[in-house]
This record gives structure tokens, sequence and C-alpha cells, in this order.
């Protein structure tokens, strides 16, 4: 191998080594996310993927060539289109893409010394007559552009490392003691939001294994680990088991532009029963799950894995008589959701197109 | 989820291992080196044939790439030039690719042994591999299986040299090949391969004891295992082909592996997957059934819409019910997609048509009221209205004019026409080649003579299309399935490979025979052999007919047979008169007039008279074929009035001379029959009028006068009989 090592390096001009090697680490990031997954959605937490993406979107900023602004934002455009297509599912990476994208327009804006400008849209008027910074207005060359935007990447980066402890900071605003909690699979928000919550009440959880993944079974290790008292149960007994529970606190893969969830499935389920009994359904997603997505994109909004779990490959002739799908995801109306808490407070369903218009630029919602 | 995540990990800490050790190889032998694919793999390589729209050797690159290979040596023979330009187009030989693809090519590969000996020669691998076909669709996560290799090589120095991957999948599952369908037995605690034997339909399986009385208490005889052709091999490997050059595949290896054992003291070992997927497409049964497979998303992360073969256009959305559509499809009013349908980009499909379990490729239009169940379409096809395809392959450019219905197990091979108003029976093969070019094809394979392939490309063009099998505006050629059984050495050529040899001579034909030969000689060979010669006699002569072969020909292939089959000269005289006079009846059948055999069998005496001449020679060679004569005419008794004539003819062509016949009239009588043949008018009259001439050129009183004396002596007998 040492020889094609070797060929490699002799391929690329010494120049244009540094690109050569960004592309190289976005073709691999791309490979990860195509093998990513195997059934039981991301291997790595989308916190983790939040992260890598924007650790890469930083790489990109700081080593490809660009001039201005304008030039910038397309780069990155092209490189997210190219990820969000990898995996279509994964909404983490094409929200990180955006959030860049929106950094990049707020440091050029303050660059330009117009920071008022880059408020929010406060009004209907002044959205209206607000189209002055269109892409044009880019082109303009800053020395300290790139500096700045590297620095509020960072900032975010920052932002992204603590998003899972500032959920379970909440934990006991939420829960009290003797309460008996439900939850259904398995969500490292929730186990952190849950384990926090312990050190100080004492509750009991009780888990839905989720299957055919059966990842509840993973989640009532660790809690009991922790000392909660916890007990697994399947999920056709949520509804038996609903009445006896004070409090349903989910995890989610996506929420979206509606209030919906995009979660594991057998959450559908747990929301539709927590209804009928009038118990609360928390949310515990960051911020970096609020995708502009909305559920009617029939496309990108499903994800069917291989039968194997659902149906060993192993039974034999059956397969060949039957059809077997196995879905991932569930989608949860917004009307079924109590509370969301995410690293910056608590929210109402009906308050999410407000958080989506402060995270997103509307002009980027199509990359 | 904790087996996934723990197996990841364990993935990660392999892949550091490699990062710090070497990195990991694989060969991948983009041929097969069979012809089960045949008159499509003439135009295309297997290896690039589009499985779900995609070439099946990219997905054998994806899945060596997700195990974190990162060079990989592919070997092409045919069309190796298809495989290379492939390759160079693709994501594998971009310079970011992590799997570093070498092409190695030759014509000389006839076989997997001669590309692993090639390998040992160019001294490519230094560390295990990954040794797959270019045919091979898998998703498993073969780093436990490699770990295990790796460890056992470490624990007990390079003793074991290869670890099969399989996959469990009971008997009856849609994906198990039959071909491939083996027994293994192995140690269940060091998996260790004990016996390895292809099943090939056999109801009664041989397991040697001495397996089962060495090495650990615990056995495990399995047939629910899909071979998956992925196998791990050490250096060892290429090296033990080397040595042995006379392995040709890897069940030539591991059984050679096995036998040797004590020897050589090498060993082989089985990783059994339950997880993931893994098959060859090894004919176009397993093609039908890891193209549904595909789309049933069984190889996830490897399914169409991800696109991971990364090229521009190829994308296409999922969505219930596994309906998979490319960009720009269209698709007419009423027309209904199933379930499983995998429309490739550009397609146009007409009104009220209704599709499942099928695989369209790009560019393809459809007309109305179509119905496809099952059918793999590549790019370009050409479907009119009304069209019924069930199982059914159609390759690129074919197309299908109205009203065609084709039946199971159809294949319509590149640019192909068939119909109208046509139904295809079950199992029809039609491809733009003529059958019989490919034999002489075959044998430029080998000679790799250019005029002859230029000679057999004028011969089909003269060759017209059959409008009764491929209709009225149909171009191609049918082909039988019987065409070339004697190419293959197991099976009959069998596209969809359901046609499996019932009987369990697979292993070494030379010993079946040589078992034959045995029992022939043991029973009784006199009267088989003499049954036996007699038929080839008459096959001989028939040919000889047919194809006007010379007389002196025909004599030496029979006194070739009579080698071959132990005959006395005096037989073969005896039989071959036998053979000659009852051809009219072989031919036209008993029912024959007595003018009608004449009228037939005299011009063949004409014919044979040379071949009669060489093998009667002496007087006793002329009394025996009279006796032969005599024999035979006593069995058809309706035509003894035809003896006179065959003698006379046979006395004219001097065949028979006519002391012999004097003689044969004098003597023999040996019992009544016989005795009212020769009182029969026209031989005695025949005979009386040859004596008298003799009579009169010999002047020979006596001879005469005896003669009459004793018949009418025979006549006087016959009368009180």
């Amino acid at each position: 191998m040492g020889s094609a090592i070797e060929a490699k390096t002799h391929k690329n001009m010494p120049g244009a080594d540094k690109e050569a090697d960004l592309t190289e680490r976005i073709e691999a990031f791309l490979a990860d996310l195509k093998r990513g997954g195997c059934g039981t959605g991301p291997i790595r937490g989308s916190g983790e993927t939040a992260r890598e993406t924007t650790a890469l979107l930083r790489k990109v900023t700081a080593q490809a060539r660009w001039s201005s602004a304008g030039d910038l934002m397309e780069i990155i455009r092209k490189e997210g289109r190219r990820m969000t297509a990898a995996q279509p599912s994964e909404t983490t990476v094409g929200n990180m893409v955006l959030r860049v994208l929106k950094i990049i327009r707020e440091e050029y804006a303050r660059s330009r010394g117009s920071s008022e400008e880059t408020d929010q849209q406060e009004s209907l008027h002044k959205l209206l007559t607000s189209g002055g910074l269109s892409e044009e207005n880019f082109r303009q060359h800053f020395v300290h552009l790139k500096a700045n935007v590297i620095e509020a990447i960072n900032e975010l980066l920052t932002e992204l490392e603590g998003t899972t402890d500032n959920i379970a900071m909440q934990a006991l605003e939420h829960i009290h003691s003797n309460e008996v909690i439900m939850t259904v699979g398995r969500s490292r928000t929730v186990e952190a939001f849950l384990k926090d919550a312990a050190r100080k009440r004492k509750f009991h959880v009780i888990v839905a294994e989720c299957a055919p993944f059966c990842q509840g079974h993973e989640m009532a290790t660790n809690l009991s680990k922790a000392s909660i008292e916890t007990t697994v149960i399947a999920d056709a007994a949520i509804f038996a088991v609903m009445s006896r529970v004070n409090k349903v606190i989910i995890g989610t893969q996506t929420v979206l532009a509606n209030g919906g969830l995009r979660a594991v499935n057998g959450t559908h389920t747990v929301a539709l029963a927590a209804r009928h009994h009038s118990t609360p359904l928390i949310v515990c997603a960051p911020m970096f799950k609020l995708s502009p997505q909305f559920p009617n994109e029939e496309d990108t909004f499903h994800k069917f894995v291989s039968p194997h779990e659902v149906l060993p490959f192993t039974e034999g002739e059956i397969l060949s008589k039957v059809n077997v799908h196995c879905p991932v995801f569930d989608y949860v109306p917004p009307e079924l959701i109590t509370l969301f808490i995410s690293n910056i407070g608590g929210n109402a369903p009906s308050y999410i197109y407000r958080l989506m218009s402060e995270l997103y630029h509307p002009e980027d919602h199509d990359l | 989820m904790s087996s996934r995540g723990g197996k990841q990990k364990k993935g990660n800490v392999t892949s550091e291992q490699e990062e710090e050790e070497q990195p990991l190889q694989a060969v991948l032998v983009a041929d097969s080196f069979n012809r089960r694919f045949f008159p499509i793999s003439k135009d295309q390589p297997r290896a690039l044939l589009p499985l779900g729209n995609v070439a099946m050797i990219d997905y054998t690159l994806e899945f060596l790439t997700s195990t974190g290979v990162q060079e990989t040596f592919v070997f092409c023979c045919w069309m190796s030039n298809k495989i290379k330009d492939h390759l160079l187009k693709s994501k594998w030989c971009r310079p970011t690719s992590p799997n570093v693809v070498h092409i190695i090519t030759s014509d000389l590969y006839r076989s997997l042994g001669d590309v692993l000996r090639d390998v040992d020669a160019k001294n490519l691998v230094r560390n295990d591999f990954i040794l797959v076909y270019g045919d091979v669709v898998s998703n498993i996560d073969v780093s436990q299986a490699l770990q295990e290799h790796r460890h056992r090589r470490k624990v007990d120095k390079n003793i074991s040299v290869m670890t099969m991957v399989f996959k469990e999948s009971s008997p009856g599952h849609k994906t198990r090949c039959e071909e491939d369908d083996v027994i293994v037995a192995m140690d269940s605690k060091s998996k260790r391969v004990l016996h390895y034997q292809k099943t090939q339909g056999l109801k009664k399986l041989q397991f040697p004891m001495n397996i089962f009385q060495h090495g650990s208490d615990e056995f495990e005889i399995r047939h629910d295992l899909l071979d998956c052709h992925i196998s791990i091999c050490s250096p060892q490997v290429a090296e033990l082909f080397t040595d042995n050059f006379d392995y040709q595949t890897r069940n030539d290896f591991v059984r050679g592996i096995l036998v040797n054992e004590e020897i050589l003291g090498n060993q082989i070992h089985l990783y059994v997957t339950q997880d993931g997927y893994g098959a060859r497409v090894s004919n176009l049964q397993m093609y039908d059934s890891v193209s549904l497979d595909m789309v049933r998303r069984w190889v996830y992360p490897l399914t169409p819409e991800a696109n991971f073969t990364d090229q521009q256009g190829q994308g296409c959305t999922h969505s219930r019910h596994n309906v998979y559509r490319g960009a720009e499809v269209s698709l007419g009013h009423g027309s209904q997609m199933e379930e499983n349908v995998l429309i490739g980009r550009d397609t146009s499909i007409g009104a009220n048509c209704h599709i499942s379990n099928s695989v369209i490729g790009n560019n393809c239009t459809i007309g109305d009221n179509v119905v496809l169940d099952r059918a793999h379409m590549w790019n370009n096809v050409h479907v009119s209205s009304n069209v019924e395809i069930h199982q059914s392959v159609v390759c690129d450019g074919a197309v299908v004019k109205e009203a065609v219905r084709l039946n199971k197990q159809c294949v319509l091979a590149y640019n192909v026409v068939i119909g109208p108003n046509l139904s295809l029976p079950e199992g029809t093969v039609v491809s733009m080649h003529h059958p019989e070019e490919e034999e002489e094809d075959d044998d430029d394979e080998f000679l790799s003579d250019d005029q002859e392939v230029g000679h057999s490309k004028d011969k089909t063009r003269q060759k017209a299309f059959n409008p009764a099998e491929v209709g009225p505006e149909g171009k191609g050629y049918i082909w039988k399935a019987s065409m070339n059984d004697t190419e293959d050495e197991e099976l009959a050529q069998c596209l969809w490979g359901l046609v499996l040899n019932p009987d369990p001579e697979s292993d070494s034909e030379s010993e079946a025979s040589e078992e034959s030969q045995d029992r022939s000689r043991s029973v009784s060979p006199e009267i088989d052999d003499v049954n036996a010669f007699q038929l080839e006699v008459l096959g001989t002569l028939q040919r000889g007919l047919e194809e006007n072969i010379v007389c002196d020909n025909l004599v030496l292939e029979i006194n070739s047979l009579k080698y071959a089959y132990n005959i006395t000269l005096k037989e073969v005289m005896q039989i071959l008169t036998r053979v000659v006079l009852e051809y009219p009846f072989q031919q036209q059948g008993t029912q024959l007039t007595t003018l009608q055999y004449t009228g037939s069998l005299l011009p063949l005496l004409k014919t044979w008279s040379p071949v009669f001449k060489n093998y009667i020679k002496r007087a006793q060679d002329h009394l025996d074929c009279l006796s032969a004569v005599e024999e035979l005419f006593l069995e058809q008794d309706t035509h003894q009035t035809a003896m006179v004539k065959v003698l006379m003819k046979m006395y004219q062509l001097e065949i028979l001379e006519e002391e012999a016949i004097l003689k044969w009239f004098s003597t023999g009588a040996t019992n009544d029959k016989s005795r009212q043949l020769r009182k029969n008018q026209g031989v005695r009259r025949r005979v009386r009028r040859m004596s008298l001439r003799r009579k009169e050129s010999a002047e020979d009183e006596s001879s005469e006068e005896g003669e009459c004396g004793r018949r009418g002596i025979k006549t006087e007998d016959l009368r009180t009989v």
C-alpha cells in the first residue's frame, strides 16, 4: 500500500493539496452518511452528526477558494445539497447547512455595518421592503469576513456541544417526586434528562421496547444503571399502561416546521394513548433538530430499511410469498404534543414557526 | 441497538489496527468463467449487467469499500475493455476514492485458479485479502469475520488459510442458489470446516467417519447456509493454487485442502452470519430473486434511491409499496404500479398498465394496457401496447411489438425484435446471435482467429429469421435450451439454473464412465456388445447414406467398432447383412409389401456392395452371409419371395459367388422352415437356372444329377410333413 499512497500524493500538486484533502474529507463524510443508519437510525447520535457537519463546513469555509460571501454561500449550498441528498432522512445535516448560511448572511451584514438590517423581519411591511439585501450585494469583499464567519461557526459548535446539558438542566422543573414517566425507544437526550432528574427525585420510568429494533431495552438498562426504577413493556401494552402514567417524555428525530414530529415508530401510538388519557406529552428536542421541512414531502419523509428485523432472512420459503416493510419513522401531528423542551427553553408546538424564522433565513429554505 | 453499537465499535478497532498494520486488500474476479448468462453475456460481460439499473460490479465494489478495503485488484478476462472503461468512468477511479482500484486484464484466465496463480506470480497480496466475484451483492459486515480470521492466524501460525462467509437461510429460500447448495460439517467451537460437499440434488450424503473422530466433541452438520461467495483468504491461498495447478475453482480448493489436511496441515473455517445480505448472481434465477430482494430493500443501504454509485441523474425517489421512480418518468392515465417497481429515468409508460415486481431501465417506452410481472427490462427497451411479460429478462435495445406475450423465464437478448401477435413459450431465449455461431466462437476463444470470426458472422447473416418463432417483424434466433449441454460440466446450459442434473455423477465424469465400463465388462459381454454393435452399425450406415460417405470410410468405421466391441469377423458379417436387409423395415416400418421392400433394398445393396465385398472374401464367409440372409427371411415369412431377388442382386453385384449359393442350397436345411424356404418356387428356379448355366459351362453332370435327386427327396419329405 505504501506505493499506492505515494502515487496518491504524487497525483496531487502541492498547491492543490489542501483542496484535495478537503474533497477527500467531504467524500468520506458523504459515504459515511450513505452507509450510516443500518436500521436503528443513525449510528452516531444526531448531535454528533450535527457537530461533524458543522466542523466540515468550517473546514470548507477555511480551505475553499472564495473571495466574497456570495461565493462562499454558493460553495456551501453546493456541498449542502450533496450532503442532504446522501441521506435525506438525516435532517440535521441540512439544518446545519442552513445555520451556517444564516451565519454568513449575518456576518456579511455586520461587516457592511447595517446590523439593524439583519434583525428578524419585524413586520410584514419590513418583509415586503427588505428585498434590498439580494444576491449581488454579497459580492463585496471584506478582509475579516472569513475570520468572522469561522468565529461564528465556532460559537455554533460550542452551542451544539452544550445542547444535551442545557435540556437536562430543565429536568427538575418537569419531573416531580413519585411520578410515573413513560418513554419510548432510546433517545440520548431523554436519557440525560431523566438521569439528571434522578439525582434529586425518585420516580418510576416505563419504557416501551419499540419493536422491531428494541432500542427500549438498551434505554432501560442504562436507566437502571443510574438507579432509576425502570419497567420495560411491550409496544402492545402502551395503551393499557397509559392510565397509570403521569407524563410522557420522548425524544424525536426531527421537529417539523408545523410543530409535528418525525420520530421513531411507535411514538404515534404513545401520543394517541396519551391524548386519550389526557397525559401531557413532552418532547425533548435540541434546536438543531428543528427542520424547515413539512410533513407532506413524501419522498424524503419515509425511511424504509431492510426487513430483516421484522421477518428474518432465515425464514425461508415464506419470504417469497409476502412483502415485508420495515419503516423507521412515525409522524406525530402537532396537536398531540403538549410541550417542546429545547436547549433554549420550553415552547408550545404552535411557537415552532417563530423559532424557525429565528434560526434560518427564509431565502435558504430550499437549498 | 446494543449489538449493533458493539459491532461498530469493534469495526472501528479493526480499522485502527489496519491503519497500524497494512491496508486491507481484495481480489475481485470480474469474470464468471462459465456461460450461464450466455446469449446475454456475449454482448456484455456479466459483471456489467444491470441489477436495479446499476452494474453488478458496482455493488461488489461498494461492498468492499464499505468493509474498509483500501486496495482492490479487479481481474477481467471476457470483454475486459468494457469493464475497464466502466470502472475508469465510475467513482471508484476518482482520486478521492478510499478504495484504490487496480485493473488487471488478461485473455489467458480460464478459471479462478488462473487468476489466483497470477496473483501469486505478480506477488500482489501481502496480507489477508477478501476474495469475491464481480457479481456478488452484499451488505454483510465482514469485519467480524476478518477479526476472527486474523485471530486464528495469530493463535496457531498460518494454519487457517481461508474463512468462507455464509449466510444463514433455511432451505426453500428463494435466494438460495440450487447450484451452490452445500452441506457442511463443522466443528462448533472452532468453526473449522470438516467436510464440504455440494448437494447437487443428491438424496443420500456420505460423511467420512474420521472427521468426527478427532478434534472437539461438538459438531454441526448444516444445510441452512447460503454461500455468499465471499472468502477471506490468507496469502497462502494464492501459493496453494500455484502449487496445485489442477485447482480450478474454489470448490476444488476447499476439497483439496480438506483431503490433504493431514499432510499440509491447512484448515478452512466458516463464518456464519445472520445479519446482512449476501448472494451471488450465478444464474438468471438468482438474478431474478436478488433483483427483487434489492427492490424490497433487503440490501439496505444499497437501495436504488441511495444512488451509491454517485452518478449524475441516477437518483430516484422511493415511495410506498417500494415504488421507485427516476427523474422524468411519465405514467399514463390509469396505470398502476402495484408494488416493488423500479423505473429508471426518462421512461414513459402508457395508460392502463399493471406493473408489479419489475425493474425497468432508463429511456424505455411502454405502450398502453401492458402487464408486467417480474419483468426485468434494461435500458432503451420499447414495448408496444397490449403486451404481457411474466418473469422475463428483456435486454438493452430490445423491441416487443404489439400483443406479444412472454411467458415465464423468457430472455430477449440485446436488440432483439419480437412480434407482433405472438406468444413465446416458457423458457424461450432469443438472441441476435445465431446459436451455431456460438460454438465456432467458442473455438475462437482459444484460437483467437479473426478470420474465422468473420466467416461465422457472414454465415449468420445468410440465415434468415424464422417468422414463426419471432413473429412477422421479428429479428433474432431462438436458442434451444439443450444447445450446448456438452459445454458445462455439471448442468445443461440453462440460464435460469432450474434444470438440475439429477444424477449424482457430478464430481467426476471419468469415474462414472469407468464404472459403466466395468459394469459392462463384468455382465455377459456378448449379448450386450453384439446388440450395441448392431445399433452402431445401423447408425453408421444411416449416416453414410445421409451424408454420402465413401464406402471405404464406412468400412473403416465398422472395423473400429469391431475392435471397440470385441466382435469376431464372422459376427461382423452376419450383423452387417442383417442390418442391411432390415434397413427398409427400419426406415419405413414393417408393413411394407414385398414389392416395396425389394424396391428400396436393391439400390441400397448396390451402394453398399463395396462394404460387403470387403468382408466376404473366403468361401466360408459366403456361407455365413447366406445363412444370415436365410435367418432373416425365416423371421420375415411374408417377404420370403423377396429372397430370390436379394440373392440374385447379390450375385449380380458379385457379392456372393455362384458356387457358394449352390453349396448353401445343397447343404443347410437344418429345420423345416428353412426347407420350406428353399422349396420356394423362385429360389428353386433361380438356383436351378444357375446350376444349369454352370453345367453348361463346367459340364458337370453328376453334381446336377445329385442336386436333383436330393431335391426330390426333400420335396418328398416336405410333403410328408
